[in-house]
């Protein structure tokens, strides 16, 4: 039976024929009867088992976390990690089981290191295991370049007190457009640009200092930072050049769009340029048309889905700052403020769903052409692909565009006198962010909402009990519980996994009264502030990933066949990794309910 | 006490003291199953074309001690064998003369028990070699598989069983109703690792 041992799987697929070889010359079997425990949790494994026939479970105390069936391996992290207080295993249904000894597991992990990391993994590194090898199969490497893979140009220093013809001689000599400028303690820049507009448009002399013409607020990215990121950071200030600094955030050099683009020459770029030229609607619309194909072939490049959650919201939010001030009367730029909530708000929308936005405005500002003004830009970003939110939290709405002083009111409502419809709004507006007009009177409401949460643990509770609104959706009997549906098995992603995460960390983030609106950065102060250990938080933030991913990726299969999509992913249609990976991120997702429910005494209230 | 007696007197017949090591006690506490594949099936006329074995060792079949043998025919030219084992005479060709298969498999299976299914078989065609070489034969004792499933079953509906009852002993239903998973290919260390397989399989439902 070694000959027909299936190397197809993980961790086995990555080996080498020697490798195979080996494994197979080194394989028993094993037979198990019903109730005998073949891993104790007192003694460290000496074997890794894959399942031939048979049902085995993985117990954690009383609890049954996870099933064994056939070619499922176990138990890979107690084998590498030889500690006692590993979980045990316990034979549901008469086990026939392939045993391989540690010694041979060892060596191979230290032979081959594809082979290794999946043994030496938490969730996390399971993950970019997985993403690795789509790398090597779909990923064009230039989306996973690192800023110190493209061209810097060296950093050259001139002294705030030099004069402008000193450093345009220096400029000259070195063939560079841009300088660091020295100010005691203090580095600013310098362009070419910034000269001819001194010399040119604002007739200084030759001798004035440089200082005066440099930028001090340096826009920096670190060398080993990932070449997307020095695009949306160039993208998000509109800036044509970034510092490079090391890790102790000594300048190194400058990166310049021109070299970022010769190795992004990916369209993504060309999309937030022609942004950023866009001046018609007809131009915003033939824009975001093309949204949709720009995150399809970026996950079909392979590039993290954290980064395309950045990039698409970035351009998501200059969409519709454009559109804001291409349809606003200077009256609404300079009295209102719009903002973007839900998921649009936390930066987590990759496809367009629905619109989730409101207007602030200033108190005792009589606004004309508001109404009209709020119809235009709601029908403009239905035009855009934005379907109306069934909640109806629009600008259309008056709930939801009104004086500040009326938000104070609501606010006021929501946390004093909980209700489910308030704590949903609540929700809804922790999660918003300014995206155009005035933002200091987002950043009031907030204060405003922050000042009045008090100390009250029964309103934290009633406010986080959603997140068990929902069953996850791991069984005892079979790992993954499914909806029958018409296509065939059925798993909803956000009902199950995504949601409990979000509203679990906001509900977590409220308490603490953490200013970040996405759930990553949410779940990285709460780790910085103690309330999440690092290791479930790295484990949260790649499992939250991989769930989106997900999701992503089932949603980009029905667009192709131009069907609806929605939060459900078909069974049938993961592979195994994908499967065993979706029971790991929805065990995170149980243990993250645990959390909630400790940290908020939910079973007491 | 009769056994023990009969082993010693092969023992005397033994023409090579180098493989005295069969008549001694068992210490292992392991078993070894055992197959092997023929140019047919009359043990004086046809010769052994591969033999397998492979250790048993409590609820375990140590796969990764086995023993794996081509035998490169001596009496005929080994085409009896194509249509049954798939063994074409110029696979047999690189094996290994009988001499030394048989050496190799005395002092894999040393003084364990052998497994086999229609074991019998299996031993005395290998004992036509030994009697001719060393003036034995296999003195191992020999645990037929297909008699401890016929007893279990015999005894399991003890009720409905009567005297003269046929209970169906091919290969391919034994695996079938114990449940095991049936191999496709069908050569020497296949059918004894599926015996080993019927055997643990076996001795765990007797146990409990």
């Amino acid at each position: 039976m070694p000959k027909s041992f299936n190397f197809s799987d993980p961790p086995f697929d990555c080996l080498t024929p020697a490798e195979q070889e080996l494994v197979r010359s080194s394989l028993d079997i094993a037979f198990f009867a019903e109730g005998e425990q073949i891993i104790g949790t007192d003694v460290p494994s000496e074997h890794l088992y894959v399942v031939i026939k048979g049902y085995v479970e993985e117990r954690d105390g009383e609890d049954v976390v996870a099933i064994c069936g056939p070619d499922d391996v176990f138990d890979a992290r107690g084998l590498v990690m030889g500690d006692a207080s590993h979980n045990s295993f316990v034979v549901r249904e008469e086990a026939i089981c392939y045993v391989l000894p540690k010694s041979v597991v060892l060596d191979l992990t230290k032979a081959n290191a594809a082979y290794g990391a999946y043994f030496y993994q938490d969730l996390s590194q399971k993950l970019s295991r997985l993403s690795e090898r789509s790398r090597a199969r779909e990923l064009n490497w230039l989306m996973m370049a690192r800023v110190r893979d493209a061209y810097i140009h060296p950093a050259y220093y001139v002294e705030a007190t030099d004069t402008v013809r000193t450093a345009g001689r220096e400029m000259r000599d070195r063939k560079v457009n841009a300088l660091i400028v020295r100010n005691g303690a203090r580095s600013g820049i310098v362009t070419g640009m910034n000269l001819t507009k001194a010399l040119v448009l604002d007739e200084q002399p030759l001798t004035a200092p440089i200082g005066d013409f440099a930028h001090f607020d340096l826009v920096t990215v670190r060398a080993d930072e990932f070449l997307y990121n020095a695009l949306i950071l160039m993208t998000r200030h509109s800036i044509r050049r970034v510092v490079v600094v090391d890790e102790d955030d000594q300048i190194i050099g400058t990166l310049d769009e021109i070299d970022l683009l010769s190795f992004l020459s990916s369209h993504s770029h060309l999309i937030s340029v022609q942004l950023e030229r866009a001046h018609t609607l007809d131009e915003m619309k033939a824009v975001s048309a093309r949204m949709d194909e720009l995150v399809a072939s970026l996950h079909v490049q392979g590039v993290k889905i954290q980064f395309i959650a950045d990039l698409v919201t970035e351009l998501n939010r200059k969409l519709m700052a454009k559109l804001f001030h291409h349809l606003a009367t200077p009256e609404i730029v300079e009295n209102t403020c719009l903002v973007v909530m839900g998921s649009e708000g936390r930066g987590e929308q990759i496809l367009r769903t629905d619109q989730d936005n409101g207007l602030i405005l200033r108190d005792g500002v009589e606004i004309p052409g508001l109404e009209e003004f709020c119809g235009c830009f709601s029908q403009g970003l239905l035009e855009f692909g934005y379907p109306p939110c069934p909640g109806n939290v629009m600008v259309t709405n008056p709930e939801w565009t009104r004086p500040l002083s009326g938000f104070r009111q609501e606010i006021y409502q929501w946390i004093r006198k909980p209700s489910g419809p308030g704590n949903l709004n609540l929700a809804i507006f922790y999660d918003a962010i300014a995206v155009a007009g005035d933002a200091s009177l987002l950043d009031t409401a907030k204060s405003y909402m922050f000042d009045l949460l008090a100390d009250n643990d029964a309103f934290y509770a009633h406010f986080a009990r959603t997140t068990e609104a929902f069953q996850t959706p791991l069984g005892l009997f079979f790992n993954l519980i499914v909806q029958r549906g018409d296509e065939g098995d059925m798993v909803d992603l956000k009902k199950g996994g995504i949601f409990p995460i979000v509203h679990g960390i906001r509900s977590l983030a409220l308490q603490q009264r953490l200013k970040e609106t996405g759930t990553i950065a949410r779940i990285g102060r709460l780790r910085g502030q103690g309330i999440i250990d690092r290791a479930l938080a790295e484990e949260l933030i790649e499992a939250f990933n991989f769930m989106m991913g997900l999701r992503l990726k089932s949603r980009l299969a029905r667009i192709a066949v131009r069907k609806p999509y929605d939060n459900l992913v078909n069974a049938d249609d993961l592979s195994t990794v994908e499967r065993d990976l979706l029971k790991d991120a929805l065990y995170v997702v149980k243990r993250a309910k645990d959390l909630v429910r400790h940290h908020f005494h939910l079973g007491l209230f | 006490m009769l056994g023990w007696l009969s082993r010693q007197r092969e023992k005397l017949l033994l023409r090579d003291d180098a493989y005295a090591f069969l008549f001694d006690r068992d210490r292992s506490g392991e078993l070894v199953c055992i197959d092997t594949e023929t140019t047919g099936l009359d043990p004086w006329v046809d010769d052994i074309l591969s033999i397998a074995a492979v250790k048993i060792r409590g609820n375990t079949i140590v796969t990764s001690e086995k023993l794996e043998l081509l035998v490169r025919p001596s009496l005929t030219d080994g085409t009896g064998g194509v249509t049954i084992h798939r063994l074409r005479p110029m696979d047999v060709a690189q094996g290994v003369e009988i001499r030394e298969a048989l050496d190799r498999l005395l002092r894999f299976i040393g003084g364990r028990p052998l497994v086999g299914y229609y074991l019998e078989f299996d031993i005395n065609m290998i004992n036509k070699y030994l009697l001719e070489w060393l003036g034995i034969k296999l003195p191992n004792k020999a645990i037929e598989v297909s008699r401890i499933y016929y007893y279990y079953k015999y005894n399991l509906d003890r009720l409905n069983s009567y005297p003269g009852r046929v209970i169906d002993l091919k290969f391919d239903t034994i695996m079938d109703e114990l449940g095991l998973p049936l191999l496709s290919q069908h050569d020497a260390f296949n059918d004894a690792l599926m015996t080993a397989m019927m055997y643990v399989k076996l001795q765990q439902i007797l146990r409990s």
